[in-house]
């Protein structure tokens, strides 16, 4: 390779970049019609730019992460309550879009919902709600109203939302830190959701006024568990991807930290 | 939760912060997490690392909110979690060999149920994200910039601190390396 090719070299790769000004990418493309050596170098880097560019993994952030940066951005104001109120809503605005894709994966979700959830009979439309409106709180900007890690902030933010004060127990030393709350609408009621996460994982846990006296259900579908439990007079549902065991500890640590 | 090394801690991070600076950063910068998640992933390997350094590095953005005036926020806020980063791992003096990331691949190839042509493109895959995170760490950054999140020569010299020219050599290196690998991996499988 004579020196003007070595000189050639990082040129290549501006080239395939369109990084270059006019004048020298016009020079290095009549040198390379010329040049064997520096025609083979520029198809491998096309080649390997192009393969890198197809193949790596663009990530998402986790949902959980997203939520908790949003709470504490939210939460700099040093906050009242109507701090977490109004980003999201304008989020909301812009998410509508998403929601029409959120409902394909709903239906779907739903579908297969029926099928684990027929041995409960009647129950079955609650949980496929359920299911709803957990997967549709995962679609960006709808996880929670009020944002916050802090429990008095999210506690009171249902006041004159809701008949019912949610209980909204401090897990954070366990594990499972508070999120926020959210005001959701499930089987023909206003209801509490209130958000805690887990690692990447995303828990709802929703309340409202136990209508009758059941026993503790539980259900799964499409890598969704969900749990139901009731006391004074209040009907608790969790619903999370998590596995089953730590979705089970972590109704434990809420049961044993609010003695609900 | 990580041992309380600062960078997971939960505390609001400004005091008192004007509402409308607030939203600003809400649409200027937030719209931007996915990628400070990919780079911090690609950066450091690890998903659970990447997590606690990307929430550290945006409420440090936020702190330093009042000095970015005009320009990409992206490229500013992936300036901010390279550094974090590179804290991150000089606090914790790592630059892991063990490469967890091309063993998740490995894994993922491995259930390849599907046709062969989608198999072959698993493995593929696989292959160039264990030659990706094999590379040097300058180099596996001006790659995954320029590749994955299609930064200009401009925006790669101002994220990394260095001159243009030493983007330019880098990413050249870069690439020429990723080519041998591909290419043993492939004579490898074949």
């Amino acid at each position: 390779m004579t020196m003007r090719c070595a000189d050639c070299l990082p040129m290549i790769d501006a080239l395939v970049d369109h990084e270059l000004p006019p004048e020298e990418e016009r020079e290095l493309r009549a040198h390379i019609e010329r040049c064997v050596d520096c025609a083979r170098e520029l198809a491998l880097v096309v080649d390997v730019s192009r393969a890198a560019r197809e193949g790596l993994v663009r990530h998402q952030a986790p949902d959980v992460l997203k939520a908790r940066i949003r709470a504490a951005v939210s939460g700099a104001t040093g906050a009242d309550e109507s701090a977490g109120d109004e980003p999201v809503a304008r989020s909301r605005r812009r998410s509508y879009i998403r929601l029409a894709a959120a409902g394909v994966l709903i239906a779907a979700a739903s579908s297969a919902l029926t099928f684990a959830a027929l041995r409960h009979g009647a129950t079955e439309s609650t949980e496929s709600e359920l299911l709803a409106s957990h997967i549709r709180s995962l679609m960006p900007g709808h996880l929670t109203d009020v944002a916050s890690t802090n429990q008095h902030q999210v506690k009171p933010w249902f006041n004159g939302r809701l008949d019912l004060s949610p209980t909204v127990p401090n897990l954070d030393s366990l594990g499972f830190p508070l999120l926020g709350g959210r005001l959701d609408y499930v089987a023909g009621r206003r209801v509490a959701a209130v958000v805690y996460g887990r690692r990447q994982h995303v828990i709802n846990v929703y309340s409202w006024p136990a209508t009758s006296h059941e026993s503790p259900r539980a259900a799964a579908a499409q890598g969704y568990n969900m749990e139901e439990w009731q006391a004074g007079n209040i009907e608790y549902w969790a619903v999370s991807d998590l596995n089953r065991p730590e979705l089970d500890e972590f109704i434990t640590r809420f049961r044993d930290v609010s003695g609900r | 939760m990580r041992e309380a090394d600062g960078l997971a801690g939960r505390e609001h991070p400004v005091g008192e912060m004007a509402q409308q600076d607030i939203e600003r950063f809400e649409r200027v910068v937030l719209p931007h997490l996915d990628d400070a998640y990919t780079l911090a992933r690609y950066v450091l390997r690890d998903e659970h690392d990447a997590q606690d350094v990307v929430q550290d590095a945006v409420l440090r953005a936020l702190r330093h909110f009042a000095g970015y005036r005009e320009g990409d926020a992206r490229a500013w806020l992936l300036a901010i979690v390279r550094n974090c980063c590179h804290t991150w791992q000089r606090r914790h003096r790592v630059d892991r060999i063990g490469l967890s990331l091309g063993d998740e691949v490995d894994a993922v190839a491995s259930d390849a149920a599907g046709t062969d042509a989608a198999a072959i493109q698993r493995s593929e895959r696989a292959l160039l994200e264990r030659a990706v995170a094999a590379l040097p760490p300058e180099f596996r950054e001006v790659i995954v910039l320029r590749e994955v999140q299609d930064l200009s020569y401009r925006e790669i010299s101002d994220v990394v601190g260095v001159p243009i020219g030493t983007v330019m050599s880098r990413l050249a290196r870069a690439r020429r390396r990723l080519t041998v690998a591909l290419g043993a991996g492939v004579k490898e499988a074949g």
